[in-house]
């Protein structure tokens, strides 16, 4: 009798993914200079910030690099004084640079793997967003092979590959509750591929003026044979089958021009600006292998805008040994307001840096780089779940790098 | 290397900061506080039914109590100056109080109720035990506003006469019970039950309490001018809150006429298709706008198709219809919702006259009815996936009750100019699942 009467809402949880949360840390030498200096710096890590560059590095080296990005956002509902902070975490980007090939040739090849987005956000189980998202974290992993050309001695130009790895977790809370009054839970994870390219053309004048102009593709994602799990009561488990999921997430593509020029003996100043085509980034569609009348695929709207950001930097060379860096940033925010989601408190923000290189030896090079960006505090009512209320966002982002030249 | 190992102090240095400035959070700055305050919460007090109450479940229980929203809004009063809010709940030993029904599973989707028997409050049928402490909390369930200045109600609710000396049941009426206790600000939300009662009975006024009756307009707004009166008798401020429309709650929208001819071919085992209902102008075949009440749901299978002495069947023929109590028909409801409009305006007229503020309830069950989001929470006023409804289909969830509760702040912060805080909905429940 009663069997109709009982329809539970539509919960299909969505995958939600930290686009905007992009925090450049591939190179820590242009980490220390807030991401300027691709036309300055002509070593493997031009590998990321363009591949026209590679060609005219002096040795063959090989470098790993690392940073903890801290990231720490708060949320403070409309109307209420209660601040509520994502936990403290801390996730480690990487890279890795390595080139080949003849010194002082036409050529040079290289491979690149590095982690151009990620990010890990958890605002547990107890704010008032829990029912949008608990934890998410996410990385990408880029793989790319990549030649080099010299057309002439002052002109470079080259391309790469890329093959992406990403991977996701995330969980949120689901308004069904059990005989303690706690809500389930849903979580999700997956991994996919996609694939892209990554080109460059890197132009100097001698010892002075140096431009370059690269442009990476975008990367779409593909997420197959995800796990969605669900933790509800015993009587409504059945509309939550654990079941796969697949979705396609697009990583945006990017035009940048760099330039570099010196000052005096010892100053260079840099200076990048980065066209970033998130509007590639329109809807998330969500499939569920296994639908009920409760988990429906899901088709979640997000109207990313393209996106710009403007670097710039000194470089200092102390003496022989060692280089001094800092730099500042703008980026204006892919993300409108209606859409922020807890998974990206995303505003425009400012960044600040500060970094170094030690020569240890003929052979050994340490960079470290220390970057601290602010996304602007942003009030905003999200027009899916609307929940309406005031994100803020700190980033520290610490990193080091050791070069091996040979 | 020298210059490195004397570097890498400083170095070191700059990480230490760096990890010790990453566990500062960051500050949002805006803050959400009055400016100046003109009213004085020190002592609030909640007069209403068993929606103030906090009853849920078709019960009052202690976890009711606890969430019922004058509690919620209470508590939010506190960085306004207000007070401590004592409410007449239930000890521990007796939590369940008065009983409730909770689900016990969902079979095919269908649930199946029972009655939760233990730690109730009973010291002989139909007797509470006995509240004698500090009251703020005077939310009565079953109180009709026509009923409030009777003083032979209190003999008739056992959830009154918990709350008074035996020599006062009987004698003493709500409002006086609600009188003298210098109360510096109120809510007030009565005048449900003076419809409720008669629609939930179908529209048929067969009580010989006078708990189904449908009162009419002028005594409404007498006794609701007469209440109030005594309730700002020194100048205080308050809030009332609307009636909403009965028909948008799950009592009434859970039991279609689709659902029970498909319920009824099945048991047939042969097509039906008409239900025929009594109404006050004779029986007629069902259509899709009349409701039937949601106890009707589990008469049903029972009632359905049963013959009389003439071997009619019950409900398939308009000889033998069924009864118009089970059925708030187009007719009635439609009749219902003008009522209510008119004894909304009664309300709203009145909290003009005495500058109250207004809660417009019915204006949000309106807007449930369709479906609302709250943080990612779908809430609507559909029966128990719907979130806000108690397993009644009358009364609220513990999330129904802090979205009420944040209808009444707002409609205070926006007469008052205060700053009481919202209630995160996120921290309270819908209906329980097994």
């Amino acid at each position: 009798m009663r069997k109709l009467l009982f329809a539970l809402l539509l919960a299909s949880p969505t995958l939600t993914f930290a686009q905007g949360s992009q925090v450049n840390t591939q190179g820590i030498r242009a980490l220390g200079m807030s991401g300027a200096g691709s036309a300055l710096f002509v070593d493997e890590t031009s590998i990321f910030y363009n591949p026209g560059a590679l060609v005219k590095s002096a040795n063959n080296a090989i470098s790993v690099g690392a940073s903890a990005v801290m990231y720490r956002s708060a949320f403070q509902e409309i109307n209420s004084n209660v601040q509520h902070n994502t936990k403290f975490q801390i996730s480690p980007p990487f890279s890795i640079f390595a080139s080949f090939g003849p010194k002082n040739s036409w050529w040079k090849a290289g491979i690149g793997v590095y982690t151009p987005f990620g990010g890990a956000v958890d605002w547990g189980t107890e704010w008032p967003g829990r029912f949008e998202l608990n934890h998410l974290a996410l990385r990408a992993i880029y793989i790319q092979p990549t030649l080099s050309f010299k057309l002439t001695e002052n002109f470079g130009i080259g391309g790469g590959f890329v093959y992406n790895i990403g991977t996701v977790d995330l969980s949120r809370s689901i308004p069904v509750f059990d005989q303690n009054g706690n809500p389930g839970r849903a979580e999700l994870s997956g991994m996919g591929t996609g694939m892209g390219f990554n080109i460059g053309a890197h132009y100097h004048l001698e010892d002075e003026f140096a431009i370059s102009l690269s442009y990476r593709s975008h990367v779409r994602t593909k997420l197959e044979d995800g796990d969605a799990e669900f933790t509800v009561p015993a009587a409504v488990a059945a509309s939550f089958p654990s079941t796969k999921f697949s979705a396609e997430l697009p990583l945006p593509s990017s035009f940048n021009i760099g330039i570099s020029l010196p000052l005096n003996e010892k100053l260079d100043l840099a200076g990048d600006a980065t066209f970033i085509g998130y509007s590639i980034y329109k809807k998330l569609v969500f499939d569920y292998e296994d639908n009920t009348p409760v988990l429906a695929d899901t088709e979640q709207t997000k109207k990313y805008e393209n996106a710009l950001s403007g670097k710039v930097g000194l470089n200092y060379t102390a003496n022989d040994k060692l280089a001094l860096r800092t730099g500042i940033g703008y980026v204006y925010t892919p993300v409108r307001s209606q859409y922020v989601y807890a998974e990206t408190p995303d505003n425009n923000r400012i960044m600040g840096s500060v970094g170094f290189t030690y020569t240890l030896s003929d052979k050994f090079d340490l960079s470290g780089a220390y970057t601290f960006q602010r996304i602007m505090e942003r009030t905003t009512t999200n027009v899916e779940t609307r929940m309406s209320g005031t994100y803020k966002t700190n980033i520290h982002a610490p990193g080091i790098s050791l070069t091996y030249k040979w | 290397m020298k210059t490195f190992q004397k570097n890498i102090k400083l170095y070191l240095g700059i990480a230490t900061m760096a990890v010790f400035a990453a566990s500062c959070k960051p500050e949002i700055s805006r803050e959400f506080a009055p400016a100046t305050q003109n009213v004085d919460f020190s002592k609030y007090i909640a007069v209403g039914n068993s929606l103030t109450a906090g009853f849920a479940d078709g019960g009052l229980y202690l976890e009711g109590q606890q969430v019922a929203f004058p509690n919620l809004i209470a508590e939010k009063m506190k960085t306004h100056g207000g007070g401590e809010f004592a409410t007449p709940f239930f000890s521990e030993a007796q939590s369940n109080g008065s009983g409730y029904i909770r689900l016990k599973a969902l079979e095919n989707g269908r649930p199946v109720t029972e009655s939760v028997t233990d730690k109730l409050a009973y010291t002989a049928a139909g007797v509470l035990a006995k509240y004698t402490g500090e009251i703020n909390n005077f939310g009565i369930p079953g109180m009709r506003l026509d009923h409030s200045g009777v003083g032979l109600v209190s003999a008739g609710n056992m959830y009154f006469s918990r709350l008074l000396p035996d020599g006062e049941v009987g004698r003493k009426s709500y409002q006086e019970f609600v009188g003298n206790r210098d109360h510096t600000f109120f809510s007030f939300w009565l005048g449900n039950n003076d419809v409720l009662g008669y629609a939930t009975n179908g529209a048929v006024n067969d009580s010989p309490t006078g708990t189904t009756v449908l009162t009419a307009v002028n005594t409404f707004r007498a006794v609701y001018t007469q209440f109030i009166t005594q309730l700002t008798a020194k100048g205080q401020k308050g809030v009332v809150a609307t009636i909403p429309d009965v028909t948008a709650i799950p009592f009434f929208t859970t039991v279609t006429r689709r659902a029970l001819l498909d319920a009824a071919s099945a048991a047939a085992g042969t097509t039906i298709n008409d239900l025929y209902i009594a109404t006050k102008t004779g029986p007629r075949a069902a259509t899709d706008n009349d409701m039937f009440v949601l106890p009707f749901s589990s008469l049903a299978s029972t009632l359905l198709g049963k013959p009389n002495a003439g071997m009619i069947p019950y409900g398939f023929h308009p000889l033998n219809p069924i009864e118009d109590k089970y059925v708030l028909d187009i007719q009635e409801a439609s009749a219902i919702k003008t009522h209510i409009t008119d004894l909304n305006n009664v309300i709203k007229d009145i909290a003009n006259q005495k500058n109250l503020a207004v809660a417009d309830a019915n204006s949000l069950l309106t807007r449930l009815k369709t479906g609302m989001i709250f943080n990612g929470i779908g809430v609507s006023s559909a029966f128990i996936s719907g979130n806000a409804f108690s397993l009644d289909g009358i009364h609220l969830t513990p999330m129904g009750n802090a979205i009420m509760a944040n209808l009444v702040i707002d409609s205070i912060n926006a007469k008052y100019g205060t700053k009481l805080e919202k209630v995160d909905i996120s921290n309270y429940r819908g209906v329980k699942m097994p």
